[in-house]
């Protein structure tokens, strides 16, 4: 067996069931966990690639990509005295180890693991990732917030975040990723499953800002309970490509989410969402406001979808969704589905814009004396206001600011 | 330096449909000067060709403003020489504060050719200080400031946001087209004492108030009234022309026109 780096696993192709059980042994998993890699790892070599029309994968060499080992790339920020009310925030590898029966009641319950090929493997070989537990009635107001880097080039990172707010509980989730540009390729295969009790309310707040060269091929799920709220505000901006499904299931009645995402791809990146909202208990309430801007011959894809089951009553749904081309060769592709399986619908709809920047708007600004470049600013800006509004670090919203501002 | 605003038979389309078909106007600084005339006459397609709209395209004239044809320049030289338009049906910006839209306005007004911005740019304190005293003054509730330009604001609120951009901004030529319009009685008058009150502090700016209707002009009094009729302008007076105009309707106007006319 070729040595490997004590801190990374063989390159992908030289990887086998032994050395999957044997690595989750090492670590000091529970037999439960090491076994649901294997068969994840089983699954994995005899699916086919997935064929996504709008993700092109033909490029990644995925073979020689090396998975990371241990949870290297996991930062977790947080204030430690708030362990005293029952609040975990630790990696998922610790709490593997620490809190072994609350997390086995959770994990793998929200995502499945086995949705396609990329799931599996990420099922196999995750090392990274957080496990945050809010006990009942518990009120957290800071954010917690977890940080996910990579080393570089030829790397692979699969982070899993189990969420878990009891009822009655309350948090704000900042999921970060971030990386400086990589000399070649690097795979980013992160996953996250929320549960929230009755009554909770979570702010979850996932912002990507991998740099060149890495692919992230990423699934989020949140089921929310009765009367629980979910507000959810993404930013995706790095990356070479991006593949994320997310899933919002308004589970109980009265469950609700407003979610809002804000995308800018510029140069030849490929950024898609395929964001579903699901609508199964009564009187669950979901708004959605995703804003994309594209430039140079980027390329951005929101392929959402509202689902409003058989026995949920009273929905009320919208999604609406908006994106801005600066430049003639940038691309997006809006395809918002509607699905309902009822007639017990208070309201649902969906608006979908997309074109140039306003004419009108740019008058408006050249005519109080702001020149073009700098009325563009402020309008891309002002375009992505509400969903970095929703950033609860100020250092994190300046950081995306400057981000965005640099693409612009 | 002599700020009239000086239009020379401006001829001005709307893709192809002549609508400015030789405009002769002369606005002086210190001058209200009031321009009526029916729908349809063009009085929007000036207001809107002299600040430098892309939707209207110049045939022939030229506008002299401050030594130069302004019609060479851009919206945004424009306004940096001191001209402002206030809009009729002002556009909102998602996403920009009253209050960061206003100081970027006046940051660009006094940026320096080959000065860092951030030297030029006025002190926050100065900024804050202005903004509240202008906004107590023309009634607007502070938390505007806070708010998003113009998006969900009544038509009402509209107005008075663009006259607090004027008093922020302190233009030499302002041109308001149609403020009045979509106006009930007490925001015409908080609109009107705006205008008014900055044109006592600033008595060189010239006005040029575009409206259909009389009404405004009880508020705003103007020195000058010109008509302008299918694309140019027909008759210019004084304030009564205003009066007249509102007892006998542009109708004896046109009567006028056309039988001078056939002489």
């Amino acid at each position: 067996m070729p040595a490997s780096n004590a801190s990374t696993l063989p390159p992908l192709a030289e990887l086998s069931d032994a050395l999957i059980s044997e690595t989750s042994a090492l670590a000091g998993e529970p037999g439960w966990l090491g076994e649901s890699r294997v068969a994840a790892w089983r699954s994995f070599t005899q699916m086919a690639a997935p064929v996504w029309r709008r993700t092109d994968l033909t490029k990644l060499k995925a073979d020689g990509l090396m998975p990371s080992l241990g949870p290297q790339h996991t930062t977790v920020q947080w204030d430690e005295a708030l362990a005293a009310q029952g609040v975990v925030f630790t990696t998922l590898a610790a709490a593997v180890r620490d809190h072994e029966s609350l997390v086995r009641q959770h994990f793998g319950t929200v995502l499945d693991p086995l949705a396609h090929k990329f799931a599996a493997l990420h099922a196999a070989l995750w090392q990274d990732g957080v496990f945050l537990y809010v006990p009942k009635n518990v009120a957290v107001e800071a954010p917690l917030r977890a940080i996910f880097t990579l080393a570089g080039a030829g790397q692979l990172v699969a982070a899993h975040n189990l969420i878990v707010l009891e009822r009655g509980a309350s948090a704000t989730f900042i999921e970060e990723s971030v990386s400086e540009d990589v000399a070649g390729q690097a795979l980013a295969l992160p996953q996250t499953e929320v549960v929230l009790g009755d009554g909770a309310n979570l702010r979850y707040v996932p912002v990507q800002t991998w740099g060149r060269g890495v692919y992230q091929i990423g699934a989020q799920r949140v089921r929310v309970g009765r009367d629980a709220g979910l507000e959810w505000a993404a930013v995706n901006l790095g990356g070479t490509t991006q593949h994320t499904e997310a899933e919002t299931a308004l589970q109980g009645d009265g469950a609700h989410v407003t979610w809002k995402a804000a995308t800018f791809g510029i140069a030849e990146q490929q950024l898609l969402t395929a964001p579903w909202l699901r609508h199964i208990g009564a009187r669950t309430e979901g708004h959605m406001d995703f804003k994309t801007v594209v430039k140079d011959t980027a390329y951005a894809t929101f392929d959402g979808m509202i689902k409003i089951e058989h026995d949920s009553k009273a929905t009320v749904s919208r999604l609406e969704e908006h994106a801005l081309h600066l430049t003639p060769k940038a691309r997006s592709d809006s395809i918002p589905g509607l699905m309902i399986d009822t007639n017990d619908v208070a309201r649902a709809g969906h608006a979908s814009t997309s074109g140039e920047v306003d004419e009108e708007q740019l008058f408006y600004m050249l005519s109080r004396g702001i020149g073009r470049t700098d009325a563009i600013h402020m309008i891309v800006m002002g375009f992505f206001e509400p969903v970095l509004d929703k950033i609860p670090s100020e250092e994190l919203r300046e950081r995306v600011g400057f981000l965005i501002e640099g693409k612009i | 330096m002599n700020s009239e605003l000086v239009i020379k038979d401006l001829r001005v389309n709307i893709e192809d449909k002549e609508i400015l078909k030789g405009v002769n106007l002369t606005v002086r600084p210190g001058a209200i000067h009031a321009i009526m005339g029916p729908n349809g006459s063009g009085k929007s397609t000036l207001a809107y060709t002299i600040a430098g709209h892309p939707g209207y395209t110049v045939t022939g004239g030229e506008i002299w403003y401050k030594g130069q044809n302004i019609l060479e320049l851009e919206a945004d030289e424009r306004a940096k020489l001191g001209l402002f338009l206030a809009f009729q049906y002002p556009v909102s910006i998602p996403g920009v504060t009253v209050a960061n839209f206003l100081r970027a306005a006046i940051n660009a007004q006094r940026a320096e050719e080959g000065k860092d911005p951030k030297e030029t740019a006025i002190p926050m304190a100065q900024f804050r200080k202005e903004i509240r005293e202008k906004m107590a003054q023309l009634g607007v509730d502070e938390a505007f400031a806070r708010r998003y330009l113009n998006e969900g604001f009544s038509g009402g609120e509209k107005k008075r946001i663009e006259i607090l951009q004027m008093a922020m901004l302190k233009p030499t030529m302002a041109v308001m087209d149609e403020t009045d319009s979509g106006l009930d009685i007490d925001a015409l008058r908080v609109v009107s004492q705006g205008v008014n009150a900055l044109y006592e502090t600033n008595p060189e700016m010239g006005v040029l108030v575009i409206t259909h209707y009389q009404r405004l002009l009880n508020y705003i009094k103007p020195h000058f009234v010109s008509v302008v009729m299918d694309g140019r302008v027909v008759r210019e007076g004084g304030p009564e022309l205003a009066l007249e105009l509102e007892e006998k309707g542009y109708d004896f106007i046109r009567e006028d026109v056309f039988s001078n006319a056939g002489q």
